[in-house]
């Protein structure tokens, strides 16, 4: 039971940050696909600095550092997806798309020289970081974490800048309606690339809390399986609205954890599913979702929309 | 105080490749009072506000500000200035409040740019006190009436201590009772020493409420009058450049068999929880101009898509000579003698990627004369193309493998109207159809309509133009909230008469005819 | 002065544009991946880059080459088939992410017909077409009926299938490896015993392609084929009635309604079609036996996404995506000719969705070029007036 509970709480943990990343893209405008590969990204940031950070630093220092490595290495991608969609006018969909592809790409090609530069006969794309999880841990044998507490805390603070803040108010005006904004005097660009920095920040650091999660090391040739998408459907299911949000992916997050830790369930073996099934639920659960509460949108009203200052 | 006037624009000349949109025109707004620029569409008053409001970089002229000339690089440049404007399509966001949106981009914001609403709260009430508004700032703005969303943008140019306000086409939206509201707040903003431009091309307003008025026509300067020493026969003339016989030539109508019969049509709305669309009964005939009129937004749209299968109905009957096409799938409708000019004819009308000839089959590519064995067959399309763009006088660039996108407006509809007349409908369904044209091609549509009636079709047209309604229709019906609360006869009814109908301050129980 | 106003037609012709900005995004999507070897290994990195664009080229004999180049073609067809369902979908504003997960469900489709159940190609080329559509389907009545993304609904039934696949499959599995049995066999129970036999019928006929290409058997029907349908999409789409009335759907949804086409039944007919084209994708290669399916992979193959690559590269064109898919296909195997001691065989997916990114700059470049164009354009004329 502790095991579905932690597992639940750290996959709750990703798919609420990611989300509330995409929460804020959205709301400023642009709608972001290629939260996936931003996740990727984070990670492979989060991963680098566990390898090579001395573990003998104090653990918080330590944990900030990935922290801002991954949330860092997140912004960096997102840049791609900021020029492209908002200076460039690109389709949002096809640029979030190749960065979804190109996430994995690259971080696979990135490790992988790493690796081989290390070692020529080790030509695989997993990096390790056992000594260095631990830092992140707070109750020795469980994996209770601080990424916990920290998403807790990023989730009040989104809520507070959404909501009661001056630039939460911009923001979201840009993603309803552009040309409002303008006409009273806001740097619609400037805005969307908030938004969009921001959803580089949050799924960067959700990348770095999935690859930490249960495991000691990850193989980047994976990716992050569809956990980008998975977060998209928890914003939608959320209503673009954090507390929403929350609850939402504490709902994704307990059926995603029952493919982990299905096997120690009494009445879930008896029933003699295979493992697939479980490893499918959480799609499956999207999809009910989507069907569900697509129909009435809450979508912000320009999202998706390049902002060209000469349609009035 | 060194200049009466509050604004100048001085021989501002803007061109644009091909056209000339503001040839040396001069505009001078003193201080308190309330000044018209009136002209037809695409005299260049949208051009000459985009220069005033620094979109625009003219290539000669100057303006001035308190006798001072001013650069205008862009819109935070006029706010400076302290020029605000009411858009013709409200730059709200829809899911704030009226306090959210009067705050965007002036928010009073503390620590941490955290906001604080309190005292804004206060002074938004205070001014809309001051001036007569009534406005809740609590309230979502998708939750109020256009009218309110008016006063809105309103407090947003009083809150930035705006002291020139602009309206551009503000009345096309309200009701005549809310534009009678709009006349009183626009005097209580003059006699608290606000300048007011005042963009129209309604004659009777610009009398009511302006102190003067520039007339621009076909990019040029005319002239500015005092209304007080002018009619409107004397404006008119000045915006048109002749006096233009508005009413149309036709015969009396004989009306014939009932083609189309509505009863008691009623439509769901998409914007809030009520019908748009509420128990409409009543008949068109062969050989007659029915007209529903009505002011924006009073469920006409709603009513066409009913009638035309865009949207399904609550409840209700549609028979098309005899047949019952209630639930008929539109194409259905088509084939049995429904057309359609549809009021958006960018959103519905066409496909604007498509060339002249591809949209000029939009109706019928699926017969047999264009498609074969599931293959099109091109030279019959070219040739019928060919054929109508001749007849109705299409223009365009490259004939029929024109984009759509690139031809005039005016010729889009040319082009629509034709595909919709070819077709030899028994009934005629016309939403809006001159909309944003310039004279002639609206002369133009009107004959064509009135063609259609001679030759025995059924027409239907819908209209928020009076005068179009008052010059083109046999019988008149005047929606209201989604109901026909009046019948006329376009021969015996006035605009004043129309106009209570049209606010709802009239009504008649219409006879069913069913 | 005679040859500029040419040279000035020939750019504004939107094909010619087209041309421009694909060969400017393989450029580009080179240049940036050579950067990436150069970072890695400097010294080798331009060898490198060539070996990736030699591909086949690499091998000195001539026999080896033609061999290789069969490979390639092998793979090239079932690319080809998911960057047609991708431009497919596209042209009516459908953005078919799923071609991914189609291509699974194919894959699963007919490897289970020709193996579980011992069908010959034919039927399991069918199998997997009708499973591709019915997953391409799904999506289309989401989107149609519901509203649903389907950018999300497509990659969730990626997952979901590939995970459904990988239980099918199990129950062909060889014992001895996380792969099936090839389609050449069939399983038989005899007297409650499974048997492993042997079953030709199930892979594609060669056609005698196969002594093109220095008698690389898994060369045969599926190249033709592939090539075949590409044109026929293309006929379907600039030809027929349902392309005119898929173009209206995609270019202008409300017209595409106003006029009475059944925009719901076209984007399910649509996602169906798409479907269909990746599914029998999956068929192309996995029916000439040069794959196995793993039931143990936890990764949506890569196939579909790169037609996604392909079907931009080629300007959203069928016939152009011929070229785009094989040069896809062909650097990517490129790829496979590194030293895997010094460069990861990754680069060049790397350097395929770099070329997707890019391509979602086609758009502004095209634009851009118009407006400079006009600005020339417009030149000469105010020099004439000048003049006059």
């Amino acid at each position: 039971m502790i095991l579905l509970i932690q597992y639940t709480l750290v996959f709750t943990s990703v798919l609420m940050l990611v989300a509330l990343g995409g929460c804020f893209s959205e709301h400023s405008g642009v709608i972001n696909i290629g939260l996936e590969g931003i996740m990727v990204f984070g990670a492979l940031g989060g991963a680098l600095v566990m390898k090579y950070l001395p573990v003998g630093l104090p653990g918080f220092l330590f944990f900030i550092i990935c922290v801002c490595a991954a949330m860092l290495a997140g912004i960096l991608y997102s840049l791609l997806l900021a020029v492209a969609a908002i200076d460039f006018k690109a389709d949002q969909t096809l640029v979030g798309t190749a960065m979804n592809l190109l996430g994995t790409a690259a971080a696979t090609v990135i490790v992988k020289a790493i690796n081989t530069a290390e070692n020529p006969n080790n030509p695989s794309s997993t990096i390790q970081y056992i000594a260095a999880k631990k830092h992140f841990l707070f109750v020795d044998g469980y994996e209770f974490n601080w990424f916990m507490v920290l998403a807790v805390i990023l989730l009040i603070l989104s809520t507070v800048i959404l909501y009661r803040t001056r630039f939460g108010l911009r923001l979201m005006a840009c993603g309803e309606h552009p040309q409002a904004a303008d006409s009273v005097g806001i740097n619609v660009r400037k805005m969307r690339y908030a938004g969009v920095i921001i959803s580089g920040l949050l799924g960067g650091l959700g990348g770095l809390v999935y690859i930490t999660a249960g495991v000691s090391e990850w193989k980047f040739e994976n990716g992050v399986a569809g956990f980008g998408f998975l977060a998209l459907a928890v914003m939608i299911f959320g209503g673009w609205k954090p507390t929403k949000i929350a609850l939402a992916a504490l709902l994704f997050g307990l059926f995603r954890s029952l493919s982990n830790v299905y096997t120690g369930f009494g009445f879930l073996n008896s029933l003699n599913l295979p493992s697939t099934v479980y490893n499918m639920l959480p799609y499956i659960i999207s999809l009910i979702v989507l069907v569900l509460f697509s129909a009435n949108s809450a979508a912000p009203k320009a999202e998706g929309i390049p902002y060209d200052k000469g349609s009035r | 105080m060194a200049s009466e006037y509050a604004i100048e624009m001085l021989n501002i000349t803007k061109r644009f490749p091909g056209i000339i949109a503001n040839d040396n025109i001069t505009l001078q707004l003193r201080r308190g009072e309330i000044h018209a620029l009136l002209g037809e569409n695409g005299a260049g008053k949208s051009t000459l506000m985009s220069v005033l409001f620094g979109l625009y970089q003219p290539e000669e002229g100057t303006i001035k500000k308190d006798g001072q000339v001013v650069k205008i690089n862009d819109p935070n440049d006029a706010n400076a200035l302290g020029i605000g404007m009411v858009h013709q399509h409200f730059k709200l966001v829809e899911c704030f409040t009226v306090l959210d949106n009067i705050i965007l981009g002036v928010e009073p914001a503390g620590k941490f740019g955290l906001l604080q609403k309190e005292d804004a709260r206060r002074r938004v009430i205070e001014l809309s006190e001051k001036y007569g508004l009534h406005v809740d700032p609590d309230a979502k703005i998708s939750d109020i009436t256009v009218g309110m969303q008016q006063r809105t943008e309103i407090l947003k140019m009083l809150y930035r201590d705006n002291e020139i306000l602009i309206f551009d086409e503000p009345t096309a939206v309200l009701t005549p009772q809310e534009i009678d509201e709009l006349m009183q707040i626009m005097r209580n903003l003059r006699a608290e020493g606000k300048s007011i431009l005042f963009i129209s091309h309604k004659l009777a307003e610009i009398m009511a409420v302006a102190d003067r008025c520039s007339v621009l026509r076909k990019g040029k300067y005319i002239g500015t009058v005092n209304t007080a020493d002018v009619t409107m026969e004397d404006l008119s003339a000045m915006m048109v450049g002749r006096n233009v016989n508005f009413h149309v030539e036709k015969k009396p109508s004989h009306p014939g068999d009932v083609i189309l019969h509505v009863e008691n049509m009623t439509v769901a709305s998409k914007v809030h929880k009520n019908n748009a669309v509420k128990g409409v009964t009543f008949d068109v005939r062969a050989g007659e101009i029915v007209c529903i009129a009505g002011i924006d937004g009073n469920g006409q749209t709603e009513f066409v898509y009913g009638l035309t299968g865009l949207e399904p109905l609550v409840d209700g009957k549609i028979v098309l000579q005899g047949k019952d096409i209630t639930n008929a799938p539109i194409r259905e409708r088509s084939v049995s003698g429904m057309s359609h000019i549809p009021e958006d004819r960018h959103k519905h009308g066409l496909v604007l990627d498509y060339s002249l000839e591809d949209d000029i089959v939009l109706q019928r590519y699926f017969e047999g004369e264009f498609t074969k064995h599931g293959f099109l067959r091109r030279p019959n399309i070219r040739q019928y193309a060919e054929k109508l763009i001749e007849q109705y006088d299409i223009r365009s660039g490259q004939g029929p493998v024109t984009m759509a996108r690139s031809m005039s407006g005016g010729n889009q509809q040319k082009a629509i109207i034709a595909r919709e007349i070819d077709k030899n409908p028994s009934l005629l369904v016309a939403v809006q159809p001159t909309r944003g044209l310039d004279v002639g091609a609206i002369e133009y549509i009107h004959r064509q309509i009135v063609a259609q009636r001679d030759a025995g079709k059924a027409v239907l047209l819908v209209s928020l133009e009076m005068d179009e309604v008052l010059d083109v229709s046999d019988r008149i019906l005047v929606m209201y909230e989604g109901e026909i609360v009046g019948e006329l006869d376009p021969k015996k009814t006035n605009p004043e008469e129309m106009g209570l109908y049209m606010a709802g301050a009239k009504r008649d129980t219409v006879k069913k005819e069913a | 002065m005679q040859k500029s106003p040419n040279r000035e037609s020939l750019l504004r012709k939107p094909g010619f544009q087209t041309l421009l900005a694909s060969l400017l995004c393989i450029v580009l999507g080179l240049l940036v991946g050579f950067i990436a070897l150069l970072i890695i290994n400097p010294s080798g990195a331009g060898e490198a880059i060539m070996d990736i664009m030699r591909n086949f080229l690499n091998y000195s004999k001539r026999t080896t080459q033609i061999k290789n180049l069969g490979n390639t073609l092998v793979k090239t067809a079932p690319l080809l088939m998911c960057s047609l369902s991708v431009l497919f979908a596209y042209k009516v504003g459908l953005f078919n992410i799923g071609a991914a997960g189609q291509y699974v469900a194919g894959a699963g489709a007919c490897i289970y017909c020709a193996v579980g159940l011992g069908l010959p190609w034919f039927v399991c080329m069918l199998a997997s077409i009708l499973a591709g559509a019915v997953v391409g389907a799904v999506s289309g009545a989401l989107k149609a009926y519901r509203n649903v993304n389907e950018v999300i609904s497509c990659i969730m039934l990626n997952w979901i299938s590939l995970y459904l696949v990988n239980t099918l499959l199990s129950g062909v599995k060889n014992p001895t490896s996380p792969y099936t049995y090839s389609v050449t066999k069939k399983l038989v129970t005899v007297d409650g015993v499974q048997q492993v036999v042997d079953h030709p019928q199930a892979l594609l006929p060669q056609l005698g392609i196969q002594g093109l290409f220095n008698n690389n058997k898994y060369v045969g029907l599926a190249l033709p084929l592939a090539i075949l349908l590409a044109v026929c999409i293309w006929v379907l789409l600039s030809k027929t009635r349902l392309g005119y009335e898929l173009r209206a759907t995609g270019l202008n949804k409300n017209a595409a309604k106003y006029c009475g086409m059944q925009d719901r039944h076209n984007i399910v007919l649509t996602m169906a079609i798409a479907g269909g084209l990746a599914g029998i994708g999956a068929s192309m290669l996995y029916l000439t036996g040069f794959e196995d399916w793993s039931v143990t992979q936890s990764s949506v193959p890569g196939m579909g996404f790169n037609g996604i690559a392909a079907a931009f590269l080629g300007g959203l064109n069928p016939i152009a995506s011929i070229f785009s898919s094989f040069f896809i296909q062909h650097i990517t195997d490129g790829g496979a000719q590194l030293d895997k001691q010094v460069y990861p065989a990754e680069i060049s997916s790397l350097i395929s969705s770099l070329i997707i990114y890019f391509c979602g700059f086609v758009l502004f470049f095209k634009t851009s070029l118009n407006r400079w164009l006009d600005r020339r354009g417009e030149k000469p004329l105010t020099d004439k007036g000048g003049k006059a």
